[in-house]
């Protein structure tokens, strides 16, 4: 993994070296297969370093400075000759591209990931010209190869791919003698999972009703979809809390959350980072959402949660996770950096030196001891019940 | 019916007044009662098992609002509503099954038959267990199948009702033998040489110990007497009658024994999801000592005390809050109650809460009458023995 490794000034000259050799190259994603070459080739991530998952969660949820915004456009436009040229011998002729259409899917702020994932295959599968099953899984398996390698870092859009490639294993095995039957069905699922996915947060939320007494302190990391219906339902049912919210750096979504809950008529307390710790002990229980749930029963979620869950735990307060279950992956992280690296420009508002290093990780892994109960659509699980699963799906 | 009708008022005064003590001889009652419920209740034959559910889901909630801190007769409930469950889904597969060698007239009829046949069984699996990630896209499967089943159903006969009647007198005999099996079980856990400590009497423990002394094992036994009902007083008295040397102390001299003790023992008076433990009050500060001084806490009870909720404020909800009498002669206290007459409360309170909540990270081992398991297996259990309708 070169890029823990200690002889970093080594490497930091192997890229300058790199990137002035080969400005073209580097827009490309390295690992993307042979097969789905052309699909990138013809939609580059024009910054694969930096993970458009959190920057398109930022977009949705954080406060978008005119600064951030600057940055953005900078780092899009910083190679504009280095394009790379559109290769002739690929048949650019196909309109569509799954990329595409995920991206317009995962514009709207309140779809999940997976479920834009779910509804971009969809789409593959109503403009395929396949007449086989098989032929259709083959076109499924590249579009879903070719969006999972467009952007590594999101945990849903994989496992949204998985689950739905999973499905189309499984219904082939049966009897439809009629190969367009099977098609309208698998796209008729595909639409079903929209439902399902909004059903599932209102699933949760009423699971984790009985958790919130009157009186209660919660503490809020991120913003997370699941856990601001959690806390609607809550403050539907009459029931008296009230909501310490971190700020969240960089995105700041803590900032837009807490209007949120304002909206609502909850007390809300905004605290900087680093002020968790030093409020915990009047806190009664800590909520956050998840970005994946991998298989040791650890989440994976936005920067400061494992820091968050720390403090909870040596302080005896219960930590309770909200996600969906489309959201487990088949992941293990052993350590913070044995995941694909999601990164994120950070503001600081001042200019920093160039060669002052920035740590842009945009998430962390907190693990499963740290971790109370999870709420799924599933039911209440604790943390090791999450293996199980995954193993019951994937066997 | 009238006679089912007087029982179940029986019971519910009984549980109310808190007649029934203790949560073996509650869940045996329970599933006694369920017993004649199901068999006195006339059911038509084309739904025969939603009959029955509802029946006996009704009894059970009304058993339940007498007395929610009595956490067997919830359990035991939930018991049988899966037991119908099963013998009903048992009962169609086997069916749809016996048709297939019966009829074998049409193949596309066969071939139909079977794929109806495999696709309901498996849809009906899916109903009984939990929602899994496997069913998260296939569940929809259900009500095509449902639409077959109709035809088929007629000729499901009596063979329900008689199979659910036996297995619930197998739920009863599992209640009946629960300290039996738990005990067989001594030996592999108490070798020679041992210090026990327990808290209270619980007749499970006491089985426990009697099955290793009399396979020969030397121990010796803290008894920490229990306040205030000081139930431990009778433990040792017990233990001595079967030879074996015991301890007495005080619940507070707990801390400054454990260093001495090997292991841990105690009964429970309900365990839940998360592999917590509803257990008699005093125990969690034993736990926290043992988990101080690294001595494994075991903890004995039978399948019927697994719960399948999530605690999610047990110290005050399920909790017993009993007659402060036990702690405190009423004379003695009723000069107190004078002061604060003014503004119209006395400044004293005696509270005397029966149950302590031991959360899962304190406890290392859970034995049953099924085997020893960790509080993270617990889930499994519930899987087994639960269906996920009946959790709410």
């Amino acid at each position: 993994m070169w890029y823990r490794s200690a002889s970093f000034i080594l490497d930091k000259q192997q890229e300058e070296r790199d990137a002035v050799a080969r400005p073209e190259s580097r827009l490309l994603s390295p690992t993307s297969p042979i097969s789905s070459m052309a699909e990138t080739l013809q939609n580059p991530n024009p910054n694969p370093k930096i993970s458009a998952y959190y920057q398109t969660r930022a977009a949705h949820h954080a406060v978008v400075t005119s600064d951030w915004l600057a940055q953005a456009q900078a780092a899009v436009g910083q190679h504009p000759d280095d394009l790379p040229p559109e290769s002739p011998s690929v048949d650019s002729g196909k309109p569509f591209s799954v990329i595409d259409e995920f991206n317009n899917w995962r514009k709207q702020p309140d779809l999940a990931e997976a479920v834009a994932a779910i509804r971009a295959l969809a789409s593959v599968i109503r403009s395929s010209e396949a007449t086989t099953m098989m032929e259709l899984e083959i076109e499924l398996k590249k579009a879903s190869d070719s969006l999972k390698s467009w952007d590594t870092t999101s945990i849903s859009l994989t496992a949204g791919c998985d689950l739905f490639m999973r499905y189309v294993t499984r219904t082939s095995a049966l009897e439809y003698e009629d190969f367009n039957s099977a098609k309208s069905r698998l796209i008729e699922r595909a639409e079903k999972f929209g439902e399902i996915s909004y059903k599932a947060r209102k699933i949760i939320a009423m699971l984790s009703q009985e958790f919130i007494f009157d009186g209660c302190t919660i503490l809020v990391h991120g913003f997370s979809r699941v856990v601001l219906e959690v806390l609607k339902t809550a403050a539907e049912n009459r029931k008296l809390f009230r909501v310490l919210c971190t700020e969240g750096r960089p995105d700041r979504t803590g900032l837009r959350l807490s209007n949120e809950l304002a909206k609502l008529d909850v007390p809300v307390k905004l605290l900087i980072d680093s002020a968790v710790a030093y409020s915990m002990d009047e806190v009664d229980m800590v909520f956050v959402g998840a970005d994946g749930v991998v298989e040791s029963g650890g989440i994976i979620n936005m920067m400061g949660t494992y820091q968050i869950a720390l403090v909870a735990h040596s302080m005896n307060k219960p930590v309770y996770v909200a996600a969906e279950s489309y959201k487990f992956a088949r992941l293990y992280p052993l350590d913070q950096k044995d995941m694909a690296p999601a990164l994120r420009p950070i503001d600081f508002g001042v200019p920093i030196p160039s060669k002052v290093e920035v740590e842009t990780s945009a998430r962390d892994y907190t693990p499963p001891q740290y971790l109370t109960l999870l709420f799924t659509d599933l039911g209440v699980l604790t943390p090791s019940v999450v293996s199980d699963e995954l193993i019951q799906l994937y066997l | 019916m009238p006679g089912v009708e007087e029982l179940v008022n029986d019971f519910f005064a009984k549980l109310e007044n808190c007649k029934v003590e203790g949560s073996h001889a509650t869940a045996r009652s329970t599933a006694e009662l369920l017993r004649s419920v199901i068999s006195q209740q006339r059911v038509p034959s084309n739904i025969q098992a939603e009959a029955l559910i509802e029946a006996v889901k009704v009894v059970g909630e009304k058993l339940t609002a007498a007395n929610p801190v009595e956490l067997a007769v919830g359990n035991v409930v939930r018991r049988v509503l899966h037991i119908i469950r099963e013998e009903d889904l048992l009962l169609v597969t086997s069916d749809l099954g016996g048709l297939n060698l019966s009829v074998g007239s049409d193949d596309k009829d066969a071939a139909e038959m079977d794929n109806n046949h495999v696709a309901a069984a498996a849809a009906s699996r899916n109903l009984l267990h939990r929602p899994s990630l496997h069913t998260l896209l296939g569940n929809m499967h259900n009500s095509a199948c449902q639409n077959s089943f109709d035809a088929d159903k007629n000729l499901r006969s009596r063979k329900l009702k008689h199979n659910i009647i036996e297995a619930v007198n197998e739920l009863i005999e599992e209640i009946d033998t629960c300290r039996e099996q738990i005990a067989e079980q001594a030996v592999e856990h108490i070798h020679q040489n041992e210090v026990i400590l327990t808290l209270g009497r619980s007749r499970t423990v006491l089985e426990f110990l009697t099955a290793a002394k009399q396979k020969k094992r030397s121990f010796r036994v803290f008894v920490a007497e229990g306040a205030p009902r000081y139930q431990g007083h009778v433990l040792a008295k017990e233990l001595v009658q079967r030879g074996v040397q015991s301890t007495l102390v005080t619940d507070s001299a707990v801390f400054a024994m454990i260093s001495q003790v090997n292991m841990v023992i105690v009964g429970a008076h309900a365990v839940m999801a998360n592999g917590g433990v509803i257990a008699p009050v005093g125990l969690r500060m034993v736990a926290l000592a043992a988990r101080n001084y690294a001595v494994p806490f075991v903890v004995v009870a039978g399948i019927h005390k697994l719960c399948p909720l999530y605690p999610h404020n047990p110290e005050i909800l399920l909790n017993d809050m009993r007659s402060p009498s036990e702690l405190a002669e009423f004379g003695e206290f009723s000069n107190g109650m004078d002061y604060g007459i003014g503004s119209g409360a006395p400044l004293i309170h005696v509270i005397n809460p029966a149950f302590d909540y031991v959360p899962p990270e304190l406890v290392s081992l859970f034995i049953t009458d099924i085997g020893g398991h960790g509080p993270s297996y617990m889930y499994r259990l519930i899987a087994d023995y639960y269906s996920t309708d009946d959790l709410v």
